[in-house]
């Protein structure tokens, strides 16, 4: 089918339709028969029959606030009947329900990501040269002193303490280990002069 | 002059419809009362509206207009019985044409009306399903936290950690139970509904639920700034949580907190209305208290008890708390116990020329639901009342309460007469006047 028929009547139209309300050179000629107002800032109409002769006062403001509301690109207001503003809020209270249980269940395996690698480091740091696993007592250090050795030295837990090392990770700057998340205050313990890898 | 008056009448109409008052929860020209709002005007019902507005239109019609038939506002559909109806009856059509054309038309061919829930919209439907599956999730849910809950009350207390630590675990067991049960309903759009419409059952805990809410939001929050600005809390009571809705009016009127109420209003007794919002009956105490009796003597001012009333139950369906009948009902009664009035009212006055007075009506639960022996209520002496130790002696905890203010007016002479006061009928207060400091005073020289 041959659009080009059509055209004149969508060129007519648009110009009208999505005019910008930049300037507000003329917006009163066609409200002026809309309203009149006796008192100074009234957004009612006076119904009572105009006299002869007697100017009509229209507030600028009001004019503004006329202009910008019934202006097309003014987005509609929702106005729904009884039942569709139910069903309306039926569907959003679906929606709502959806997105929760989704973020919910998001958390969840992010969850089950961590405490998965946090069990494997565990197993890590219980384990012995020959592969066995070893009593907690028998193992070194964990958390921020993961380089600790416990009391049967290197023997246990080496690629525990490999797999904590940050060398190499990020060298700009202030170490990683040492880095601090940026938060709205600063650390309690301020800057420790002592610390060393 | 002629072409006009129907444009006017018209004009007048619209004006009527507008201004419904929202006191009633019946529309009573057919329109709803809700207009495109999530929650009923809350706002509106705490306004005051002027009660000439609300008086329906005279009935007379003339004879041409009876000819027109019965004018349905929901079923009519051409523009001349529209103006019929806006002519007679004095109401607008509700909703749009189409909507009332397909309305008539499906009347006319006996087609059923589809029920809200099977509205044929697909996305409407895919949402009920998912609500529905999660109402199914909550009702389970409520299951096994039940039986767990009944595990844990058969549970010896040793096991549990402690006698306190088993309650604490009950009690918060138990609120999430309440939780999950609101839970399970709340994303019902049928209990929205029933709920906007003013038709859900109190004794359900969601409906229960959502009329706190919205108390809450605004309701109370009024009351409160009432209470908190006419100083009632400092001055009668050290602190006021207000757990109950109250109402108050004297027969038709109603009365908005801290309202001047006319003395020949307030002259008989108010109606209360007090929707509890927990399960279950309680037992309550009304009380009126002056708080600005003036003492001259003193230059200053103490309290006065107008009304005792106790043993008076409510609950969330019960509650009407009409005093007229219950004094009524308290005359007929022969067995001195079954009455309920302590102290009859008095009705407020106050001097000419005085400040006005803060009437405080006191909602006051009455512990474990315990009946007071009125012969000794009857004892309490209406001047110098003091509310703390009132509360104290008898074991009260006040849930609720509301204000209104009385002062000097044209029918105050009335009132005063008849309640015994001829006496005090003539006395009128002044300001004292205040003698200038010597340095202000003027000068004869200056007069």
């Amino acid at each position: 089918m041959n659009l080009s028929t059509l055209r004149p009547a969508f060129w007519s139209l648009a110009p009208s339709q999505y005019r910008i309300p930049t300037a507000l050179s003329k917006p009163t000629q066609p409200l002026l028969k809309l309203a009149s107002q006796s008192s100074p800032f009234s957004s009612t109409q006076n119904l009572q029959r105009r006299k002869k002769g007697k100017k009509v006062i229209l507030d600028a403001r009001i004019t503004a606030i006329r202009y910008h509301l019934t202006h097309p690109l003014t987005p509609r207001p929702l106005r729904f009947s009884r039942t569709r503003f139910l069903r309306h809020w039926t569907i959003h209270r679906a929606w709502m329900l959806f997105l929760r249980k989704r973020r919910w269940a998001e958390e969840r395996e992010l969850e089950r990501q961590y405490m998965s690698m946090r069990a494997a480091c565990e197993a890590l740091r219980l384990l012995d040269e020959n592969g066995n696993a070893v009593p907690a007592e028998e193992a070194g250090a964990f958390g921020p002193d993961a380089g600790k050795l416990g009391p049967r030295g290197k023997e246990v837990g080496r690629l525990y303490r490999q797999a904590m090392t940050k060398k190499g990770i990020w060298e700009h700057g202030v170490p990683i280990e040492y880095a601090r998340i940026q938060t709205d205050f600063p650390g309690r313990e301020g800057w420790n002069h002592g610390w060393t890898r | 002059m002629v072409s006009a008056t129907p444009s006017f009448r018209q004009l007048s109409v619209c004006l009527r419809c507008i201004r419904q008052p929202s006191s009633s929860s019946s529309p009573v020209n057919g329109i709803p009362l809700r207009l495109l709002s999530t929650s009923t005007a809350a706002r509106q019902e705490v306004q005051t509206n002027a009660p000439a507005a609300a008086q329906p239109p005279a009935t007379f019609i003339p004879e041409y207009m009876q000819k027109w038939g019965t004018l349905d506002p929901n079923r009519i559909e051409t523009k001349r019985d529209e103006r019929r109806l806006m002519r007679r009856e004095g109401i607008l059509p509700i909703g749009s044409r189409r909507r009332r054309a397909a309305l008539r038309r499906s009347s006319l061919r006996n087609i059923p009306e589809v029920p809200f829930e099977q509205l044929p919209y697909q996305c409407f439907q895919e949402a009920r399903k998912i609500l529905q599956e999660d109402r199914q999730e909550k009702l389970k849910q409520i299951e096994t936290q039940t039986l767990r809950l009944r595990n844990l009350v058969a549970q010896d207390p040793a096991m549990s950690g402690g006698v306190e630590a088993k309650e604490a675990r009950i009690r918060s067991m138990k609120n999430h139970i309440n939780e999950l049960v609101i839970l399970a309903d709340i994303n019902d759009p049928m209990v929205k509904k029933k709920f906007e419409d003013g038709t859900g059952d109190m004794n359900k805990p969601i409906y229960r639920y959502l009329a706190d809410k919205k108390w809450r939001q605004y309701k109370r929050l009024v009351l409160e700034q009432r209470i908190t600005q006419m100083s009632i809390v400092p001055d009668l009571l050290p602190a006021l949580d207000l757990i109950v809705d109250v109402d108050l009016a004297f027969s038709r009127r109603e009365v908005a907190p801290g309202e001047f109420v006319d003395s020949l209003v307030s002259e008989q007794m108010p109606r209360l209305k007090i929707q509890s919002f927990e399960p279950g009956e309680k037992l309550i105490t009304v009380l009126v208290v002056d708080a600005d009796v003036p003492v001259p003597e003193k230059d200053g001012f103490t309290y006065r008890c107008h009304f005792i009333a106790a043993n008076i139950p409510i609950s969330p369906t019960r509650t009407s708390v009409p005093l007229i009948r219950i004094d009524h009902q308290d005359r007929k009664a022969t067995d001195p116990s079954a009455r309920h009035i302590a102290l009859p009212w008095f009705p407020p006055w106050a001097h000419r020329g005085a400040p006005y007075h803060r009437m405080a009506v006191f909602i006051l639960e009455q512990t474990e639901a315990k009946a007071l022996n009125i012969a000794e209520l009857e004892k309490t002496k209406r001047d110098g009342f003091i509310l703390r130790k009132f509360i104290d002696i008898h074991g009260l905890k006040p849930i609720g309460a509301t204000l209104f203010r009385t002062k000097w007016d044209d029918n105050m002479t009335g009132v005063m007469q008849r309640a015994g006061l001829v006496a005090e009928v003539d006395i009128e207060y002044k300001r004292k006047r205040v003698e200038p400091l010597p340095y202000k005073r003027r000068t004869e020289r200056m007069r």
